[in-house]
């Protein structure tokens, strides 16, 4: 099998020393993790190394020695050779570089087949068969802050179930992100034992990060406990009687808040993220709420200049007004012989008339109601600082409210054409003699008395005759209500959309797009015979779509309730219809 | 086995009708018994002419039935009849029929009581007078044309489905178009009181007749006839008065109908072919209900 | 005119007596190839699909080349495998009702045709009156000139409107037919009547069963009861309305009797209604559809085997329940006479008081112990019908069809036009006569030398059986070489 060894970049102008790294368990892999130089004690190695393994859960051990001769000093590989005694290792790898050559030498010592360690050995190199040597290098600071998609824990999907072996790269990525601790000494330390990893140059920290670390723990609990105070609140006893709760179920503010105060518990819990998907959620939410808030506000300014508030207030009115005089125009003609339509004078006049009265009903309400609109709207802009989420499901709401007449007519026509096609379903099969048998959930025949044919032939014509009728205002209302409902669907839409996307993570891919990572590539650096090969490995960042599908927050998504079959289906028997439908709602 | 054989098989072995043996016959073999279970026309009735002239004739008298309650559609439509005067009609010959019926027998299941009855007209009348301001509304906006042509759809499709084997639980489906009909025709005619008038009169001749008919047929044989003779004329006579074309047609389908399709009945009688053989599946002939009640 | 199409002589006939294996006199017979033709196939289960599969398996067996084609089931499109290199063509024709395709005559002849020139076909055998693609595959058949077989399954009637449609288009589908196979003698007669062939060209072959599918097994059924076994599918054709007024009488006589009852159907609630009227919920058991593969194991559970259908060409249900070693009772219907030796069979008249005697008789004989042992039966039934014997009366078929001459266009028109009557044989002979301009078409767009040649997974050049001959070789030379490893 061919040895692969994951070198470090850093480490390919170090001086020679020994090389700390892990051997991964079950591939023929190693990974080496820093250097350490002379001189040094090797009990103090060995105690070093045991303290890192238990503090970083990571089989860290010596591999091997690696040397890189300066002048004067010749005469080191005996002594890195002699080296393999003191820590004895199942296998040993001497790497050797020499000054202005790119390839290593490469030798591995199987210490348990017994051969004493030879100077040049034919097992490596590359030819010759069950050996050979190739000599990975990586970038170890980005291979550390990468995260490898498909995460564990059933992120996307990944083949690594409970009971599945991790993969050579997972492996690789693990063992180097967890030997945080190894690289905290640098070269400026006086500690006992010199190294040489990614961070031996020094460590980089920012103070404007150290101090907002320092800052996020009393804030989030002082965020917690003003959350703890609105749940106990919400949680009232006056709060919680049903008319309220439906009220409340029905106004997407209402919705909108309480998702909120969701998401601000996630972010304001004040323990660390335990792993990476947790961490980019309370990222993106934070991120999320935070542009929603910067949205938000520059809305109001802009909205709260030029008195724009009373403009909006005083075309209210007018454009409520004009609404309802369409509907009046709509309903007018209607009641004549709207497109040649055959439709009975009678049951036309009356049911004209029914909704006539309630537009009366409507306009003389808004225009009680005119006086207090611009300090309404006033008070209500004022939300807007929430989020412009906030705002959008205020004015949705708004909408809801000024369309309240639309949907009463619609529920009105609906009932009525739903009863007329039902009692004409059931009496089309009292004309062919048969009956629906409820138990068995079939049409099986019967046979009727006279008297019950005679009556129900008289409904039926009855019924089959005023059909146009209904039909036509039943039309004209469900169209008007879908109306309504496709624009406040499509607010909801941009609500949701504003709400879930991940705008954390999408500015971290295109930013430091090594963190996300979805796999490596693999890059020939130097190819010489004699010499292990030398690849170069870099990483794949993930794809946008899969950004976006994997670190999208679950919402409670405005998604349609059924399909378009059945909802056709639905309309064409005269059913109530609620195309939108939100997922943690109980009522419908 | 084989398929192919000489034609000098020792046939000392007799062919059986069996599967599960190996026989010395070719498998396309054809014995002399071949087909010796084929029966022709087991069981087929063989009509005569009178008596099937005497079924025909309901067929005829339900069709003057038709005609007779469109000749008083027209009339109304006209304004020779007034409603009124029908209204009077109808109650005295219901009033005849139900004295009639009751003199034949009675109702046999003693289900229906008197006083059942009675509620039921109750029921019809009292419906059909709150609904007719109603039902004359309805085909308002209909062009005539329309309205002409459904009824005749709907007539014609409850002369074809009436139940002619079992006339007295009328066919839910007869009924209702008859109904169907009649109520598009009537909400044709210039008032609320003709349309309850003309419905009236329609559950008379379609729904209360047929039965009567029944009753007469179980019980006085010899009337029927006479009855059916006397619709078909009425029927011919009603029209005669208003379209004598109308009549003429009339009585050439009733002749048809009464003489002339017995006679083809007969005729294509002859040339039943009828094969019966151990193929067919085996008619259950037994009430096998019984064991579920 | 009997004699006419004979050929060999006298001594051919008794060569066969030999039950299962390969016949004596068949080496040097020539290999047809063969391709199947049904609606009805795997993964449809059934009597018609496990007979084409069965019938295909021994003919491959005997060297011949044999496909299959069908409709495509759902995702299953294009060509698969099945045992011993079956190939089975499935293709995207659209489906009308209860599996079968929807027909307009042309639009599968594309298709067909490229199946029967890449598989240089040269006898299609199509299988079962209900099913479209069959009759169609025929009539392109005898367009493209290949011989053509047919096997009927089923028993029709005469007298409804539908009854005469289908036979006038059954007439017309087999006026030119070459031969027809029938499953028994009733079957034979009946189909001779309704396509007013002459039966001469009608052989009949019956169905088998395999025996080692249904081996009986007494430690499964309880000793102390008598159980009573029915598996069929639960309509009106298989008399299940007989079986609800058997049930109650039955049950309150004999206190120790029990009712098996599989399968799924429309009837199931006649059944439901007489257990809970008669409260009979732990005598009588209905356990829904079975799988084929579960089939033997209610089977073994039972005494007797009781079939009460209305309507039978060959009851397959019969052999398998003689075969598990139970006692059969049955109705006297269709070919049901024919096919059980009166020994291991009670006949009875369709109706509820006379299966209720046979039932007695049978239940009398099994109380006393004078039924034989049911390893007896298991053994009488397995020599009585097998599918090798059916592939080899067949064979017989192809081997006579193939010295056939396909009728020509003309005289298929003239015949097509005499036998069928003048209404339905002009539109069809019109029919037949654009199809032979399609088939031009056809020819002209993409000529029969430009299609591919398929390569053969049964059959003399068949691949499968190279391949594992070639590695049973490569297996024993394995062993020589490292004889002493």
């Amino acid at each position: 099998m061919v040895l692969k060894i994951f070198f470090p970049q850093c480490c390919n102008m170090a001086d020679s020393g020994l090389l700390v790294g892990r051997w991964l368990p079950g591939q023929e892999s190693a990974v080496v993790l820093a250097v350490i130089h002379y001189p040094f004690i090797p009990g103090q190695v060995k105690r070093y190394l045991s303290d890192l393994q238990r503090e970083s859960q990571v089989e860290l051990s010596v591999l091997g020695s690696w040397s890189m001769p300066k002048e004067g000093q010749e005469g080191m590989e005996s002594f890195l050779r002699d080296l393999s005694t003191i820590f004895p290792q199942g296998r040993w790898l001497q790497l050797s570089r020499e000054m202005g050559k790119r390839a290593f030498n490469c030798q591995v010592v199987q210490r348990d087949m017994g051969a004493p360690p030879s100077a040049e050995d034919e097992n490596c190199n590359g030819n010759g068969k069950g050996g050979g040597v190739i000599l990975i290098h990586y970038d170890q600071r980005k291979v550390m802050l990468s995260q490898l998609h498909p995460t564990e824990g059933g992120a996307g999907g990944g083949d690594s179930a409970t009971g599945a072996e991790p993969s050579q790269l997972r492996l690789v990525f693990q063992t180097v992100a967890q030997s945080q601790p190894l690289f905290f000494i640098d070269k400026y330390d006086d500690s006992p034992l010199k190294l040489t990893h990614w961070q031996s140059e020094g460590r980089e920290a920012s103070i404007l990060v150290e101090l907002a670390k320092q800052a996020s723990v009393p804030l989030c609990l002082l965020l917690t406990w003003l959350l703890s105070l609105w749940t106990w609140l919400c949680s009232s006893r006056i709060l919680n009687l049903w008319p309220v709760r439906f009220v409340s179920s029905k106004f997407s503010t209402c919705v909108q808040l309480s998702y909120r105060a969701e998401h601000l518990q996630t972010v304001s819990s004040p323990r660390k993220a335990s792993d990476h998907r947790e961490f980019m959620r309370k990222a993106n939410i934070f991120v999320s709420f935070f542009v929603d808030v910067a949205l938000g506000l520059l809305l109001i300014s802009w909205l709260y200049r030029e008195n724009r508030i009373g403009r909006l207030a005083d075309t209210l009115v007018p454009v409520a007004d004009h609404v309802a005089k369409e509907l009046q125009e709509l309903l007018q003609w209607l009641m004549g012989a709207p497109a040649g339509l055959k439709m009975n004078r009678a049951l036309d006049q009356v049911l004209g008339r029914f909704f006539l009265y309630h537009i009366h009903l409507w306009i003389s309400y808004i225009h009680l109601m005119s006086p207090f609109i611009e300090r309404i709207l006033w008070y209500v802009g004022l939300c807007a600082c929430l989020g412009l989420t906030f705002a959008l499901s205020v004015l949705s709401d708004i909408v809801a409210l000024l369309t309240f007449h639309i949907y009463c007519f619609y529920v009105y026509g609906a009932r009525l054409y739903c009863l007329k096609i039902y009692g004409l379903s059931a009496l089309w099969r009292l004309f062919r003699g048969k009956k629906w048998n409820v138990l068995r959930q079939r049409v099986d025949s019967c046979s009727y008395d006279l008297d019950q044919l005679f009556i129900g032939t008289l409904l039926f014509t009855i019924l089959l005759f005023l059909l146009p009728t209904t039909a036509l205002y039943y039309l004209v209302f469900t169209l008007l209500r879908l109306v309504v409902v496709l624009f406040q669907g499509l607010i909801h839409l941009s609500v949701d959309f504003i709400n879930s996307f991940p705008l954390f993570a999408t500015v971290l891919r295109l930013c430091r797009p090594y963190r996300l990572s979805e796999g490596v590539k693999f890059r020939v650096l130097c190819e010489e015979s004699g010499k292990p090969l030398h690849l170069m490995m870099e990483i794949n960042p993930l794809r946008y779509s899969s950004v976006l599908q994997l670190y999208r927050t679950p919402t409670y998504s405005c998604y349609p309730k059924d399909s378009w079959m059945a909802l056709c289906r639905k309309l064409f028997v005269g059913e109530l219809v609620y195309p939108w439908r939100h997922k943690s709602t109980k009522t419908d | 086995m084989g398929a192919d054989s000489g034609p000098g098989a020792p046939s000392a072995v007799p062919w059986r009708k069996v599967l599960y043996e190996r026989q010395p016959f070719p498998d396309n073999y054809v014995d002399r018994r071949f087909l010796e279970e084929l029966r022709h026309n087991v069981g087929v009735r063989q009509y005569r002419y009178w008596p099937v002239v005497r079924e025909a004739s309901l067929v005829a008298q339900q069709l003057s039935c038709v005609a007779v309650f469109l000749t008083l559609w027209w009339y109304m439509y006209e304004g020779q009849l007034s409603p009124f005067m029908l209204l009077l009609a109808g109650l005295m010959s219901a009033l005849l029929g139900y004295a009639l019926y009751e003199a034949l027998g009675g109702s046999t299941d003693g289900r229906r009581t008197r006083l059942a009855d009675l509620q039921s007209a109750a029921i019809f009348l009292a419906f059909t007078f709150g609904f007719s301001p109603v039902l004359k509304t309805l085909t308002e906006s209909v062009s005539t044309d329309t309205v002409y042509a459904m009824s005749a759809m709907m007539l014609l499709a409850h002369l074809v489905t009436f139940p002619y084997t079992q006339p007295s639980p009328p066919g839910s489906l007869s009924l209702n178009a008859a109904l169907f009909g009649s109520v598009c025709l009537a909400s044709r005619l210039p008032g609320a009181l003709h349309t309850f008038a003309m419905l009236t009169c329609a559950l008379l001749v379609f729904a209360l007749w047929p039965c009567l008919l029944r009753r007469l047929r179980d019980r006085a044989e010899w009337g029927f006839p006479w009855a059916a003779a006397l619709v078909s004329v009425g029927g011919v006579c009603g029209l005669a008065s208003q379209s004598p074309g109308g009549a003429l047609l009339l009585a050439l389908a009733l002749l048809v109908l009464i003489l002339l399709c017995p006679l083809l009945l007969l005729w294509l009688q002859r040339h039943k072919n009828n094969i019966h053989g151990p193929w067919d599946e085996a008619e259950i002939r037994e009430d096998l209900s019984r064991f579920l009640q | 005119m009997m004699g006419q199409r004979r050929t060999a002589g006298p001594t051919a006939s008794f060569s066969s007596k030999t039950k299962d294996g390969v016949a004596a006199g068949q080496q040097d017979s020539t290999k047809h190839n063969i391709c199947m033709v049904s609606d009805f196939f795997y993964p449809n289960m059934g009597g018609v699909e496990s007979h084409i599969y069965q019938l295909s398996q021994c003919l491959i067996e005997r060297g011949h080349k044999v496909i299959i084609a069908t409709h495509a089931y759902g995702n299953r499109k294009g060509i698969r495998y099945l045992t011993n290199g079956l190939k089975v063509y499935y293709l995207p024709l659209q489906v009308m009702y209860n599996q079968s395709t929807a027909t307009t005559c042309f639009h599968s002849l594309p298709l067909l045709r490229c199946v029967f020139v890449r598989e240089r076909i040269t006898v299609v055998h199509a299988h079962s009156s209900f099913s479209a693609m069959a009759h169609d595959s025929l009539f392109h058949a005898k367009t493209m000139g290949l011989n053509t077989v047919f096997t009927d399954h089923s028993l029709f009637g005469f007298a409804d409107v539908s009854s005469v449609l289908t036979n006038k288009l059954l007439t017309v589908s087999l006026c030119d037919t070459n031969h027809i196979i029938c499953v028994s003698y009733t079957s034979k007669e009946n189909t001779v009547l309704r396509a007013a062939l002459d039966p001469e060209i009608v052989s009949v072959i019956p169905n088998a069963v395999d025996p080692t599918d249904f081996t009986p097994d007494p430690s499964q059924r309880d000793d102390s009861k008598i159980t009573i076994v029915v598996v069929s599918r639960l309509v009106y054709r298989k008399g299940i309305d007989l079986l609800g007024g058997i049930i109650p009488e039955l049950c309150l006589k004999y206190p120790d009797l029990q009712f098996l009852i599989g399968g799924e159907g429309p009837k199931r609630i006649v059944l439901e209604e007489v257990r809970e009227k008669y409260q009979l919920h732990d005598r009588v058991r209905l356990l829904g559809a079975l799988e084929h593969k579960d089939v033997r194991n209610v089977l073994i559970q039972g005494h007797i085997f009781l079939n009460t259908s209305l309507t039978e060409a060959f009851c397959m249900a019969i052999v398998e329940g003689a075969s598990c070693g139970l006692q059969v009772v049955s109705t006297r219907v269709g070919g049901i006479p024919e096919v059980l030796p009166e020994d291991l069979i009670t006949l009875c008249e369709p109706t509820v008081s006379s299966l209720c005697q046979g039932l007695e008789m049978v239940i009398a004989r099994q109380r006393a112990g004078t039924v034989p042992p049911p390893a007896a039966i298991h053994s009488r039934v397995r020599t009585l019908y097998t599918w090798r014997n059916v592939a080899e009366r067949t064979e017989k078929v192809y081997d006579r069809v193939a010295k056939e001459v396909v009728l020509p266009l003309d005289r298929r028109l003239v015949r097509l036009r005499a036998h069928c009557g003048s209404v339905a044989g002009s539109i069809f002979a019109f029919v037949a006569v654009l199809d032979f301009l399609f088939l031009l078409l056809l020819q002209w767009l993409i000529p029969d030398s430009l299609i591919d040649v398929a390569i053969d997974a049964s059959g003399p050049q068949g691949l499968w059986g190279q391949r594992r001959a070639r590695k049973r070789e490569l297996n024993a030379n394995h062993h020589e070489g490292t004889g002493t490893g």
